[in-house]
């Protein structure tokens, strides 16, 4: 006992040396402050108010068989810039609410609160509009089913890492200019033999599958780490699987410049196979093996 | 007591704390900040019980403060920087394959021969300084590979040019000592297998 007290005493006396320690030299690695910790796990530098600090919004005319449920929505608009962005909470009755995120989101805005903003269209997972950040995961809102569970309670950020324009809305400049500068169109300067279509074989074109479905949402992208710290010049998982497409398609003749284009120390490499695109893919891709195939083709021919 | 051990205990005491201060926001008990700045209270308190939590608990706060405080950030997000014009595409650099495609095959040659060089000495059971010594150079090339993706990671040239150009020839001066420090240690003492096979009892 003696000796645990000790060993336990001296313990002490060294974490309080260190507690003592300048502000600057206490610093903080992949972990959040203790209070925030389970609420707001986003930003570092810009963290939201967490919800326990600001106004629910309830929905009106409520019915007395309702599954009222709670909704925490990131807000900031670009109109107040002095206000910190925050959590906003909403009630919606699940009896008069769809069964995706999106139709949860789109009654928020057509019945509780005109001003809540976000980018949808198709509301199939087709045009990759509605990327955001569902509990946790980055998702289409369109496809993201939503818990009938009363308990639980929805949160919903705008893609992680991203410049935000206002409430979900990202702005992917960097996303569409980078997915620019690997030219996504067929290249080739040879006329096919008929001199009318580029015909291509029916094994050559299932080499495309799986590929070609990508909708461009920047999920995968805005979830990879190695993106988040160097998205200036890493082209993140989204782009390379697009660069991949034009690589694997039999029409093209441009292969070794694309190659070229990858072939320095930013690019592609950066890639370290975290594997968190093919995770939070909502398509059911896999830009990790896409981005596999490449480093492979560019490093055995 | 337990928790100043184990830090899933730590984590968990740090947050109950915290959220409590956060939601009475109520200024610190008189006896708990005592107990806080003195430390000759803490070394003190010999019974183990109730009267300890006590003491421990602002303690803890202290060592999550430590460990998990966001004081200063490590590389905060800047302004956004929109080269060109929005349709313009993203710079593509010069292709160098040297930092390219060979970089990465030669990594993982690299990574992949050091299996069986690792096994070799073993599995032979003979002790050869040319094994010994390729298998030094690899684990030294290796590891300088290793730390300088990292560096290539959260040390951008763009932002921290001055911090990146110190971490790159710390590494520099850091696989030349390791590399000399194992040369010395093959030359003068028994060896790199040798020593593992002593300090292998399992």
């Amino acid at each position: 006992m003696a000796a645990l007290r000790t060993y336990t005493s001296r313990l002490l006396a060294s974490t309080l040396r260190h507690a003592s320690r300048p502000a600057i030299a206490t610093r903080n690695y992949a972990t959040v402050e203790p209070i925030s910790a389970t609420a707001e796990a986003m930003s570092a530098t810009q963290p939201p108010v967490p919800p326990k600090k600001t106004s629910t919004i309830e929905e009106s005319g409520q019915s007395p068989e309702a599954r009222t449920k709670t909704f925490h929505i990131y807000r900031w608009s670009p109109d107040t810039p002095s206000e910190k962005p925050k959590m906003q909470s909403y009630t919606l009755d699940l009896n008069k609410t769809g069964p995706m995120m999106l139709d949860a989101l789109i009654r928020i805005k057509n019945e509780v609160d005109p001003t809540l903003t976000f980018r949808r269209s198709c509301r199939e997972g087709i045009c990759g509009s509605c990327a955001m950040n569902i509990d946790g995961v980055n998702t289409l809102a369109c496809l993201c089913r939503n818990p009938t569970d009363t308990s639980h309670e929805a949160r919903i950020y705008p893609l992680p890492h991203t410049y935000v324009v206002k409430d979900l809305v990202p702005d992917l400049t960097q996303f569409y200019k980078q997915y620019k500068s690997i030219k996504p169109y067929l290249q080739r300067e040879t006329k096919s033999e008929d001199g009318l279509e580029n015909r291509q074989s029916p094994a050559d074109r299932k080499k495309l599958d799986g590929l070609y479905e990508c909708i461009l949402c920047a999920c995968c992208s805005t979830s990879c780490p190695s993106y988040w710290w160097n998205s200036e010049e890493y082209l993140g998982p989204a782009v390379l699987l697009q660069s991949y497409r034009w690589l694997a398609d039999s029409r093209d003749e441009h292969k070794a410049e694309r190659k070229a284009m990858l072939d320095n120390s930013m690019s592609l490499y950066r890639c370290h196979t975290i594997l968190n695109c093919s995770r939070t893919c909502p398509k059911g891709l896999n830009p990790g093996k896409a981005i596999a195939e490449i480093k492979k083709t560019m490093a055995f021919t | 007591m337990a928790s100043l051990i184990r830090p899933t205990l730590l984590r968990k005491q740090c947050l109950t704390v915290a959220a409590r201060r956060a939601f009475t926001k109520q200024a610190m008990p008189k006896s708990m900040a005592s107990n806080i700045y003195s430390q000759s209270t803490v070394t003190q308190s010999s019974p183990f019980g109730l009267s300890t939590l006590r003491i421990i608990q602002p303690t803890a706060l202290r060592v999550a403060g430590f460990h998990a405080s966001s004081r200063r950030l490590i590389l905060p997000a800047g302004p956004q920087v929109i080269d060109g014009t929005a349709n313009d595409p993203a710079p593509v650099p010069e292709p160098s394959p040297t930092h390219g495609s060979y970089h990465w095959a030669f990594e993982r040659l690299i990574s992949a021969a050091l299996i069986p060089l690792t096994i070799a000495p073993f599995a032979a059971g003979t002790l050869n300084p040319i094994t010994d010594a390729i298998l030094c150079a690899t684990i030294l090339i290796h590891s300088h590979i290793g730390f300088q993706a990292l560096i290539i990671d959260y040390l951008p040239n763009k932002r921290v040019p001055k911090t990146r150009a110190l971490f790159w020839w710390g590494l520099r001066a850091a696989t030349l000592t390791v590399g000399l420090g194992l040369y010395e240690f093959e030359t003068n003492d028994v060896g790199l297998t040798e020593a593992v096979k002593r300090i292998w009892t399992a």
